[in-house]
């Protein structure tokens, strides 16, 4: 009996322990969660359109006031806007990018005093977070924050990568993460934190169905690791588009309940046709990631901006077996076509749609419009020209080539793939006055055999002439526009910007064709100059670090399979740096690589 | 001995769920119990998807017993990807349930042991809950389940309002506060923090009077009784789900619920368009409106004093009164006005529903 008191009283005191812990841990919970916001809650921009009578949210991701919202936030404000931050300070604000598609935007707010430095939230990798996390939004829904403090809520990530189809073409989510924290209208474009107060997602939309447009408990954020793959465009002042494969995709269900995911059509004006993909073969993975059905395979292509190159893993029945392949594809748009420059043509002979004037819809207002400069194809074309400037300022550093704008010769060794023993090769690339006016020719000479030779600006060109020596896809033309990039710079094109960030995938020295490299390794990020100059369209690739140029995909028409060229070993030459390995590209096999004992660099007569 | 049950007891006690810790793990087991169903719908904003849980390791699933099931054959996808077709092959419609039998060799499934989970005690007021389901039909194929959290509001019975809104169950079921009957949530799994089945996410239910909706799930422990054969029979989800595995569940006869209210004998011309006035099309011989004078093209113009402008409008008043009571009309008839009284009857038994052979 006296034993059962003993126990009776040890169970009570259990009880009192465990109380006291539990109570313990929900208070030590809730102190991190307070300090989890109030660590984040500066960062939550009020965005105010129409003298405050509409809006949305934003979050400041740097502490030169650049901030990310939705879209369809700012669409109704046009290029500038109204801020107000948790300092109860409100600032003005001008739009320098848009992802439509994805329903993003990138604004920068004004500082109030030069060099302000304001408070931003840092990005996750929103790759790790798993249903059943907790989060936490900001924002301000049905516009409640007059004085420009966010509204907290908190609540569980009801699923990640998911896929939520698009009205239209536009305001697509993919692979975005599904919440059951309360966002309702107003709290568009806020921050998506998780428990260490880290940015996970924008907030953008719900499943609001029959209920009204209120919280059902279903809230979609854009992942966060979407718009970093946009933020080198976005921060380029461009209008980005989104990618298609140029195929259709179907899912085939076996009779054992597995499904497969099969091209049923195919584009031939298409990258992935060039590269081998054809109707019936089978996709397996794509960027990486598996895919078996058509949300996985959407998802996967919602992540990335139009140009960008990525794996993609297909297998083919052939005979007895099936074959698996891996290519690297560029990815087609889904909005529209390149926007030329207005009064260009377009190829097809139709005159150029008058340019929109977007001053005339909506102009830009107040102290932030003179950051602002329209142009087609870009959300802001100020903030083009302000990184193209900076890119440009960067690589000058790597030498002065103005002065050395004459001919320009090289020696090098060549190993070609069609040719077994290394062979000296000669280049050069000659800029001949002819009376008044100037002609370019490009000559490279293998051996003792006649040069390939191009005259690059000569009229009424056989499009093969272009596309000399055979094989290369166009290395003659190419080393006409690299000479004209290195001693003209702008003034040598028709079309110079900035082309925002993409990946770029440099071949291993020792590889001859595609297939056999593992291009999942090979990737690095790179910045990217955009370029036309008569009918060569050329994209430049810079290192992030260096700005140092790294290479170049040069094509002479549309639809066409670019001669891509990748510069390495630099060293100096007479205080600038040139390149001593160049190994060039094409359809996927190696056309020769150019090891250059060489340069002889000389000024225009 | 008993000291040494304590201790185990106290071992186990003393890591209790800190309060924010990911509940990822439940989300993952309890999404492989669970499929998502594709039906019928898809038309006058039904949704043609919903959910069920495995409660065999042959591929019995559990679901609710609504319009998706209105054919007999669905397909269903599995956690692993697999689609695969079922059948339904019994309901219960005083539960509110059916159950499928998934078609094929299949073994090994995970699921919940019905008959295991109504053991549990019933959840309690301000206990935490997850709610796992297709909602919007957002994951297909071997995409997970959605999932959200909120605490039990309240364990009371369903009383649906005779025309503000019909409940398809009526005994006790959880309240909860989070939004988990959405379109295809019906169906989905009301887990405690172990991932421990407490009940069932019901359908949609929405009060037409304050534009409200209502977020219940039926729980595990749920029982019902109806007369067989003139004996009172008390059949409980377990036995529901066992006896349908066994093949050999015998449906309660369910009295089909009105949502007109009371019988008069009137019927309408057709409702083509939102507002259509309440011409009379036919009167049944021998109704009430038969008896009281009501003709084929009269225009009722008043029910007690109501305006009733349109078919609907009739139709929402009439569905709130009771039968027995007595109303009365204005009518027009041709260029006349005219004033009749009526009595509304018992409701007419419709025949029940069948389950396939």
């Amino acid at each position: 009996m006296a034993r059962c008191f003993l126990l009776a009283g040890f169970y009570l005191s259990f009880c009192q322990l465990l109380v006291a812990q539990d109570l313990a841990a929900v208070l030590k919970a809730e102190k991190a969660r307070i300090d989890v916001v109030n660590k984040v809650r500066p960062s939550t921009v009020a965005i105010l359109i129409g003298g405050g009578t509409n809006g949305g949210t934003g979050v400041l991701i740097s502490d030169d006031g650049y901030a990310l919202t939705n879209f369809h936030v700012t669409q109704p404000a046009g290029p500038t806007m109204k801020c107000g931050l948790p300092d109860k300070v409100l600032y003005d604000a001008v739009l320098v990018g848009l992802d439509k598609v994805g329903d993003v935007a990138l604004i920068k707010l004004l500082p109030k005093t030069p060099g302000q430095k304001f408070p931003f939230a840092v990005m996750a990798d929103s790759d790790t977070v798993n249903e059943g996390d907790w989060s936490i939004a900001m924002g301000n829904p049905f516009l409640l924050a007059t004085d420009f403090t966010p509204t907290v809520t908190f609540g569980l990530i009801s699923g990640v990568h998911r896929y939520q189809y698009p009205s239209g073409v536009i305001l697509e989510y993919t692979d975005c993460i599904q919440i059951d924290t309360s966002i309702n209208p107003g709290n568009s474009g806020g921050p998506l934190f998780n428990m260490k107060g880290e940015l996970i997602g924008i907030n953008g939309r719900g499943s609001f169905d029959k209920r009204g447009r209120v919280n059902s408990g279903v809230g979609y954020a854009i992942s966060i690791n979407q718009i970093k793959n946009f933020m080198g465009h976005l921060k380029a002042g461009i209008d980005t588009d989104h990618a298609s494969l140029g195929t259709l995709v179907t899912t085939q269900t076996e009779s054992t309940g597995i499904s497969k995911m099969r091209v049923s059509q195919i584009l031939d004006e298409s990258d992935v046709y060039r590269r081998g993909l054809d109707v019936g073969d089978e996709l397996v993975s794509f960027a990486g990631r598996q895919i078996g059905s058509v949300n996985h395979f959407k998802n996967v292509l919602g992540l990335y901006p139009r140009g960008w190159r990525v794996p993609l893993q297909f297998t083919r029945e052939e005979k007895d077996a099936v074959k698996k392949y891996d290519v690297l594809a560029r990815l087609m748009g889904v909005q529209r076509k390149e926007v030329k420059d207005p009064g260009q043509p377009d190829p097809e002979g139709k005159p150029a749609p008058a340019p929109i004037d977007i001053k005339k819809l909506l102009g830009p207002k107040g102290p932030a419009a003179k950051y602002f400069i329209a142009k087609p194809g870009f959300a802001n074309f100020y903030f083009n020209k302000q990184e193209k400037d900076r890119l440009m300022t960067a690589f000058a550093k790597h030498g002065n080539f103005a002065p050395v704008n004459g001919n320009w010769d090289v020696a090098a060794k060549s190993s070609l793939r069609l040719i077994r023993e290394p062979i000296t090769t000669k280049i050069s690339i000659d800029e001949v006055k002819e009376g008044a006016g100037s002609k370019s020719v490009v000559k490279i000479g293998y051996g003792s055999s006649n040069p390939y030779e191009l005259e690059p600006l000569k009229g009424s060109q056989e499009p093969l002439a272009l596309r000399m020596p055979e094989n290369s896809g166009g290395f003659n033309a190419a080393l006409y526009v690299y000479h004209r990039l290195l001693t003209m710079g702008e003034k040598g094109f028709d079309q110079f910007h900035h082309g925002g960030v993409e990946p770029y995938y440099p071949p291993p020295a020792d590889a001859r064709e595609a297939k056999e490299v593992n291009w999942g390794k090979q990737r690095t990020l790179v910045e990217v100059l955009k370029t036309s100059h008569g009918p060569f369209q050329t994209k430049w690739y810079f290192d992030l670090k260096t700005a140092q140029l790294v290479g170049m995909e040069h094509r002479s028409a549309d639809n066409e399979d670019p001669c891509e060229v990748f510069f390495s070993d630099y060293r100096d030459v007479g205080g600038r740096q040139l390149p001593h390995r160049i190994a060039v590209w094409h359809n996927d096999n190696h056309y020769g690589t150019f090891d250059v004992s060489g340069y002889k660099l000389a000024a225009a007569k | 001995m008993k000291f040494r049950l304590c201790l185990v007891w106290f071992t186990f006690m003393a890591a209790p769920i800190a309060a924010q810790d990911p509940v990822t793990k439940v989300a993952v087991d309890v999404n492989k119990k669970l499929v998502k169903i594709f039906g019928t719908g898809g038309f006058k904003g039904l949704p043609s998807y919903g959910t069920g849980i495995m409660v065999s390791p042959q591929g019995h699933v559990l679901t609710v017993n609504n319009h998706i099931l209105t054919t007999t054959m669905v397909r269903v996808h599995l956690y692993d990807s697999r689609i695969l077709n079922a059948k339904v092959i019994f309901r219960e419609p005083e539960l509110d349930l059916a159950m499928l039998k998934i078609e094929g060799d299949i073994d090994f499934m995970p699921h919940y042991d019905i008959e295991e989970a109504k053991k549990q005690p019933l959840a309690e007021n301000g206990d935490w809950i997850f709610a796992s389901s297709n909602s919007f039909q957002i994951a297909t194929r071997d995409e997970p389940m959605s999932i959200m959290h909120g605490v039990v509001a309240a364990y009371s019975e369903l009383r649906g309002r005779r025309g503000v809104f019909e409940a398809p169950f009526s005994g006790e079921v959880y309240f909860v506060d989070c939004i988990a009957n959405n379109p295809g949530a019906a169906g989905g799994a009301l887990t405690n923090r172990k991932g421990q089945l407490l009940g069932i996410v019901g359908r949609e239910l929405k009060n037409t009077l304050t534009d409200t909706w209502i977020n219940y799930a039926v729980p595990v422990q749920a029982k019902i009784e109806f007369k067989r054969e003139d004996k009172l029979v008390k059949v409980d989800i377990a036995e529901f789900v066992s006896e349908s595995i066994a093949g050999k569940y015998r449906q309660s006869e369910k009295v089909a619920r009105q949502d007109r209210g009371g019988y008069t004998g009137v019927v309408l011309v057709a409702n083509p368009v939102m507002a259509t006035p309440p011409y009379v099309e036919e009167v049944e011989p021998g109704s009430p409106a038969y008896n009281a004078g009501l003709r084929p093209d009269d225009l009722i113009l008043y029910v007690d004093g109501e305006l009733v402008s349109t078919i609907k409008l009739y139709r929402e008043i009439m569905s709130q009164i009771p039968p027995g009571s007595e109303i009365k009309m204005e009518i027009q008839r041709g260029n006349k006005l005219e004033s009749i009284k009526l009595k509304v009857l018992e409701p007419k038994k419709a025949p029940a529903v069948s389950a396939p052979k």
